[in-house]
């Protein structure tokens, strides 16, 4: 690497600090002190990448391993890129500059459909073969982990290994065979053969798929022996047990979440139909307050953070969170550490956390009923009511907020305009509570609701994995609706582009085929497609049919009960008839109750006991 | 008690901006467990100032920043701390105790000297252009769109290094009015000696920039923040 030339580059690009590393708490090795380089890769910008906790995580577990160097390399930015291009500079990694190409193994985390033509630019940016059968002994083994490789199938193709699950334990037992590998001199297929019996390794060339005349899938099934024709995803049993790091990197730049993010437990129990997080994180399991206590201490010396969040998929339904906000607070506001709970449910806020938050700084209220009437929340399994809304804004609003945001979702299964309208009813009730609390002079600024609405997009391993979704049109239609609906007084209405929305749907819900289509919109230009300034429709129109494969046949198709999907062959933990059932239920507008309530039967239990 | 504090910024750290500087030295001090004062009002933050921005990709040797402590601490001990809390490439040199009603250290500063180091260059011939023209009008980039200014009035000194024909001194007058980018000094006179600059936004300044120091007229000579010492 030419550190002159890129000194040059980075003078001239916007925000060089992104591919400066150096930050406090990076990792220092010397790669010529270890055998096994891994390159964790995020294909997106840092303040993006450096947000998630799965990269935290796995970046210091890694690095605790004597024999390990796990470096970072984010998405370069167009302007970087474009530099790097013209000056033949490879894509390299933060902590040592080096080129990615040389390192052992590149791990790419999956968090959203809309990453995918970034992992494409990125390897090559970095010179590696973009097909895993092209490339040979001396290259990277590409491998990818995280939420979307439950069903990657759309990147097949491009990965080598797929990771299912909670990657702690995995990870070291991947890293272990890959050393003895390496000194083994033997093929890469003889790794790949040895990857794929560790529960929860998936190599996706190790598979073949067939396809019906009529696009649907007929059989998926291993090409050689050893080989399981399912593969399980690994869950980590223990909270207290399982390793977290006890310090992170402070990044220099301002990133999207720069604050330490304490992780009160995993899974969630509320069993919302739309939510993929909500079925793949089975079972909850939550770390206890001692160990949340010790390691808030820990991260707040280490870091010099002053400001903490309480992080998981519905952190008000901690079991113990009253004594553990209680002690954080204790502890931490004479230290001026601000505490901040997001993804707050309306049903567990209580007046009193309120309060408590307020004791060392005031933050918006973020609160998502998800839909606009009670029917449709039923549908939906979000077990919120209006009365419960209404009485936690008027406490939050008693206790000094003046700032609400709503989020919601449009064209979910069902939907009918009565629905939307309940969008704007719902809106006009807050503004309504909130002129109650003026008019008798108790609150005296001035109100500001903002409702977001995201398009629904069913995702695999959710009750919803056979609905189709709301063509474009349909969504224009009701956001425009929603337009009128929401000419409101102090109400602000956000809305999401269609396209995107119908885009994730292709892909979240795609099979190998799909991984052509990438190719070709990477090729036309596509990249940072979540990114609106970069999104293009053309290209990605143009990629469907120069490779003669129909978008709506992924998005809009109502699938069969039988119908094999492309994920099939992973086991998640729910089963596929538990949440056919679930849609079944759904469809009849009826509820499930909370499983630490009632055992649903979800089929979790096969693969670990949580608290449920 | 009023502390100003000396330091570096050096090579491994110098793409980050002045706004991720300050958070930096925030975070250090609360992770080095130092009792800074917080400001009163609404969104307390700590009291902490810093003396002139630098721009990004240039390193320094002195840079300053004063801070409010709530209670005293030995400075070896504060030097010692910080320096254990700090990311590798920002180094405490020394501080000073000085009088409360010192005024803040930008309003002091009038001189930022730097040396810029490039060999592809005649830095002689460069000077001499520049000492020949007696007004030289140059486009200064602000946030509300770009003025023009005077060279000659933004400089104190330049001068080619006596034994390192790579290096260039450049001394720029800075203070509350702001101040050029030395980048901006050194563009203008290659121009004016008729040198290649790569222009060609491509590559940066095939230079390093490094200040060398900032300095405050006291008592009609040149010296470092550090000599606000009190008595």
């Amino acid at each position: 690497m030419d550190k002159l030339l890129l000194d040059r580059i980075m003078g001239q690009v916007s925000k060089p600090a992104r591919y400066m590393g150096n930050e406090y708490n990076m990792v220092e090795k010397n790669p010529e002190d270890v055998s096994i380089r891994f390159a964790f890769a995020f294909p997106d910008i840092y303040e993006v990448g450096m947000s998630h906790m799965g990269m935290k995580i796995l970046y210091h577990l890694l690095n605790e391993r004597a024999d390990t160097y796990c470096e970072r390399v984010f998405a370069p930015w167009v302007d970087m890129e474009q530099k790097m291009r013209q000056t033949g500079i490879p894509l390299f990694t933060l902590e040592t500059k080096s080129p990615v190409s040389d390192f052992d193994l590149l791990g790419f985390t999956l968090q959203y459909e809309m990453s995918y033509t970034n992992i494409l630019n990125m390897l090559d940016l970095a010179g590696i073969p973009l097909l895993a059968e092209e490339r040979k002994e001396g290259h990277p083994f590409v491998i990818a982990g995280g939420p979307c490789a439950y069903n990657a199938e759309p990147l097949a193709d491009f990965l080598d290994i797929i990771a299912l699950g909670e990657g702690e334990e995995l990870i070291e037992e991947l890293l272990d065979l890959y050393g003895d590998w390496k000194q083994s001199g033997e093929s890469r297929t003889a790794f790949l053969e040895r990857a794929a019996r560790i529960p929860g390794i998936y190599v996706p060339s190790f598979y073949d798929v067939s396809y019906l005349e009529d696009g649907r899938i007929s059989s998926v099934s291993p090409n050689r022996d050893g080989v399981q024709p399912r593969v399980s995803k690994r869950i980590a049993a223990d909270m207290d047990k399982t390793w977290f790091p006890e310090r992170i990197i402070v990044p220099f730049m301002d990133i999207v979440h720069d604050r330490i993010m304490l992780e009160l437990f995993r899974g969630c129990t509320r069993g919302c139909r739309f939510c993929q997080a909500g079925m793949i994180y089975r079972p909850v399991r939550e770390r206890s307050p001692e160990r949340l206590l010790e390691l808030a201490e820990k991260l707040v010396q280490s870091t010099g953070y002053e400001e903490m969040s309480l992080s998981s998929l519905s952190s008000s339904d901690y079991s113990q969170l009253e004594l553990l906000v209680r002690q954080l607070m204790d502890r931490f506001a004479k230290k001026r550490v601000s505490l901040s709970l997001p993804s707050l449910r309306l049903d567990s806020f209580e007046k009193e956390y309120i309060q408590e938050m307020q004791k060392v700084r005031k933050t918006g209220l973020t609160f998502a009923p998800e839909a606009g009437t009670q029917r449709l929340r039923d549908v939906i399994n979000k077990g919120v009511n209006e009365e419960d809304l209404i009485n936690t804004m008027t406490a939050a609003f008693e206790s000094g907020y003046s700032t609400v945001k709503l989020y919601f979702m449009i064209g979910l299964p069902t939907e009918t305009e009565a629905d939307l309208r309940g969008i704007a009813d719902l809106a006009r009730k807050v503004t309504d509570c909130y002129s109650r609390l003026q008019q008798a002079g108790q609150r005296k600024k001035r109100l500001k609701v903002t409702i977001s609405t995201s398009s629904f997009v069913p995702k695999p391993f959710t009750p919803f994995q056979w609905e189709p979704q709301d063509t474009m049109e349909q969504l224009r239609e009701k956001q425009q609706f929603l337009k009128q609906a929401l000419r409101i007084r102090n109400v602000e209405y956000n809305w999401h582009d269609p396209e995107v929305s119908f885009l994730e749907a292709v892909f979240a819900r795609g099979d190998r085929r799909l991984g052509r289509v990438l190719l070709s919109a990477w090729k036309k230009g596509a990249k940072f497609d979540g990114w609106s300034e970069h999104f293009n429709m053309a290209a990605w129109m143009e990629a469907f049919e120069d490779n003669k494969l129909s978008p709506d046949f992924y998005a809009h198709r109502r699938r069969e009960k039988d119908e094999l999907l492309p994920w099939d062959h992973i086991d998640a933990g729910v089963t596929k008839s538990f949440l056919w059932m679930e849609l079944q239920k759904a469809l009849r507008g009826e509820t499930t109750p909370d499983c630490r309530l009632d055992c649903a039967g979800c089929g979790i239990r096969r693969l670990g006991r949580g608290l449920c | 008690m009023r502390v100003i504090i000396e330091y570096t910024k050096e090579e491994r750290v110098k793409f980050i901006s002045h706004l991720d500087l300050m958070r930096t030295m925030q975070r250090a001090v609360r992770r080095a467990g130092i009792p800074i004062a917080y400001s009163q009002g609404f969104n307390p933050h700590p009291v902490m100032a810093f003396a002139s921005a630098l721009p990004v990709g240039v390193t320094s040797e002195r840079e300053y920043m004063d801070i409010i402590l709530a209670e005293p601490v030995s400075l070896p001990v504060l030097n010692e701390r910080l320096n254990h809390a700090l990311p590798r490439g920002i180094a405490i040199r020394d501080s000073v105790v000085t009088d409360d009603k010192t005024p803040s250290l930008m309003s002091l500063i009038e001189r930022a000297d730097y040396r810029v180091a490039g060999a592809e260059w005649d830095w002689e011939k460069a000077v001499t252009a520049y000492l020949n023209e007696p007004e030289i009008i140059v486009e200064k980039k602000g946030k509300r769109g770009a003025v023009s200014v005077n060279l000659k009035e933004s400089i104190h000194a330049v001068m080619a290094d006596e034994d390192d024909p790579k290096v260039l001194h450049i001394s720029m007058k800075t203070g509350s009015k702001g101040s050029l980018k030395p980048e901006i000094a050194v563009k203008s006179m290659l121009e004016l000696s008729e040198q290649h600059f790569p222009g060609d936004e491509s590559f940066g300044l095939p230079a390093a920039v490094h200040r060398t120091g900032l300095y405050i007229l006291k008592d009609g000579e040149w010296v470092t923040p550090l000599a606000l010492k009190k008595d």
